[in-house]
């Protein structure tokens, strides 16, 4: 029997979907489906909270250098 | 065309290969309503004419006929000699600069003191408008009480012309939601003006002479009430102790023009701030309220800032309005009289995109507001006049901010045939609700479903 499931699609890069699964593998309360390399279904509810999440993990990692000081 | 043309007639005038350009053009005027086509028949050829009403009024028009004075009624009453063009000119940029500054004041965070502009300011008809078409939003944390909204800052960045058209289309929308309102109470609303009367008003402002009186008794009282609102925006001048007579203004002249139109709106802005007063200010205030688009800068525009390729800004500029619009985007550094220095940063563009600006308006901005200098050198070494390695890295920063792309909808898995996923996947691209399939697995994701359940149920009924 077909089924239809509410969730948000999440398009991304490889990276990023392992960073999202590593956030759903603590309490498994994010991913409805994980589709392939590149596409989840996550829960409507927790798109918000999990662009925060993702925003403070690239903080930690992501550091670009800034193209030059300023003299001034 | 007095008489209906047969459409075989027409076909004669056009090219084989312009069949699919004719064919548009005629749709386009049967949705218009210009013009009618009657139905194929077998004993009777197909026949296009003019539709009743219109012939009837471009007749009027052009013989400049009728009462209904659609290129308005001049005022035989004499004119006072102060208002001559550059008067209104001013007139028309104060006001409209007033509205803009309204907005740009409400930006929460900015790093220069903007000397108290929001003390006039627009007249709270407008400042509810704004409200209403969520340009600003009330918030507390604010000096003016407002704050701007993501549509607010695409709205700055827009060129004159749009900007004044979407404040137009947000005063007829409020117009229409008042008068329904007030039906639905009971009210009798034979005085309020309608939206189409206003927008017909609108279009014959357009088509005025700049410069010259028009008379305020020849106007239906409906659009004589419209008229205070005008005053309002800056699109018409009426002298205080004559209300007899009204101007239109630039912005009003210029509504149904195109971009040259525009350029003249700036040139004339240029040339109305040269003659009254020749500092910095009022020139970076022109340039910032009324540049032509970026895509045909003419030499004579009065653009101001400069870009290094090292990201440092420079704006030859003391306008509150454009320093608080580079201030969106901007890390701005220092004020000097008659100039700002700062630089972009990978903070200040995702600030800015984080308010709903994209990469894409602000390279606009730029290029459309680059001082002469670039443009020239530009010119010269034939390079863009922005530096390629600033603009992809503006585009790369929104990037930055875009690593996730989410849709939301529903997902459709489990089917129990391979037949049964093919015919609704297919219905779903069909219909326009697929946002993504995987035909390995057998599952898909839609937009909407209401349909495809109605489209399934019908399916299992048929079996």
């Amino acid at each position: 029997m077909v089924r239809a499931i509410r969730g948000v699609l999440i398009e991304c890069e490889p990276a990023i979907k392992s960073i999202i699964v590593h956030f759903d593998s603590v309490n498994n309360d994010i991913i409805i489906e994980d589709l392939d390399e590149t596409h989840l279904v996550v829960k409507e509810n927790m798109v918000h909270v999990l662009k925060q999440k993702l925003e403070e993990r690239l903080k930690e990692t992501y550091r670009p250098e800034e193209p030059l000081q300023d003299s001034e | 065309m007095p008489a209906p043309l047969r459409l075989s007639e027409l076909d004669v005038w056009v090219r084989a290969e312009g069949k699919m350009q004719r064919d548009r053009a005629l749709s386009i005027l049967r949705s218009l309503h210009i013009i009618q086509i009657t139905p194929p028949g077998k004993d009777k050829p197909q026949e296009m004419q003019l539709t009743t009403n219109f012939k009837n009024s471009l007749r009027l028009a052009l013989e400049g006929g009728g009462k209904h004075s659609s290129f308005g009624v001049p005022s035989t009453l004499p004119v006072d000699a102060r208002i001559d063009i550059a008067h209104l000119d001013g007139y028309a940029r104060k006001k409209w600069e007033d509205i803009l500054h309204y907005v740009v004041n409400s930006v929460p965070v900015h790093g220069e003191g903007l000397g108290g502009g929001s003390a006039g300011g627009p007249k709270t008809s407008v400042k509810d408008l704004l409200l209403a078409g969520r340009l600003v939003e009330r918030r507390h944390d604010t000096r003016g009480g407002v704050g701007i909204t993501q549509a607010g800052f695409t709205f700055l960045l827009q060129e004159a012309n749009a900007q004044v058209w979407t404040l137009l289309l947000l005063w007829l929308e409020a117009a229409d939601h008042s008068k329904t309102a007030e039906q639905a109470k009971g009210f009798s609303t034979e005085h309020k003006p309608d939206s189409i009367d206003m927008l017909s008003f609108l279009f014959m402002l357009a088509s005025l002479e700049l410069g010259r009186a028009y008379d305020t008794d020849a106007l239906t009282e409906t659009r004589r009430n419209m008229l205070p609102a005008l005053v309002d925006f800056g699109l018409i001048y009426i002298p205080r102790e004559d209300t007899r007579q009204y101007f239109p203004t630039r912005l009003a002249t210029t509504l149904t023009s195109s971009a040259s139109a525009l350029r003249s709106v700036s040139s004339g802005f240029a040339a109305a701030t040269t003659n009254t007063s020749n500092d910095a200010a009022s020139l970076g205030l022109s340039s910032a309220a009324a540049d032509p688009p970026p895509n045909n800068a003419p030499t004579t525009n009065k653009g101001s800032i400069i870009i290094e390729t090292n990201y440092r800004l420079y704006a030859y500029t003391a306008s509150p309005l454009q320093i608080a619009v580079l201030a969106l985007f901007t890390q701005l550094n220092m004020r000097f009289a008659g100039m700002v220095t700062g630089r972009l940063t990978r903070d200040s563009i995702r600030r800015a995109i984080g308010f709903g600006i994209t990469a894409d308006q602000i390279i606009a901005y730029l290029a459309g507001h680059a001082h002469e200098q670039m443009v020239r050198a530009a010119a010269a070494t034939g390079r863009p006049v922005l530096p390629p390695t600033v603009v992809d890295q503006i585009r790369l920063w929104q990037l930055e901010n875009e690593r996730m792309r989410t849709a939301a909808g529903f997902l459709f898995k489990d089917f129990d045939t391979p037949d049964e996923y093919a015919a609704l996947s297919g219905y779903a691209d069909e219909i326009g609700v697929l946002v993504w399939r995987n035909d390995r697995k057998k599952v898909f994701f839609a937009s909407k479903f209401e349909q495809l359940r109605d489209y399934l149920k019908s399916r299992k009924k048929a079996e």
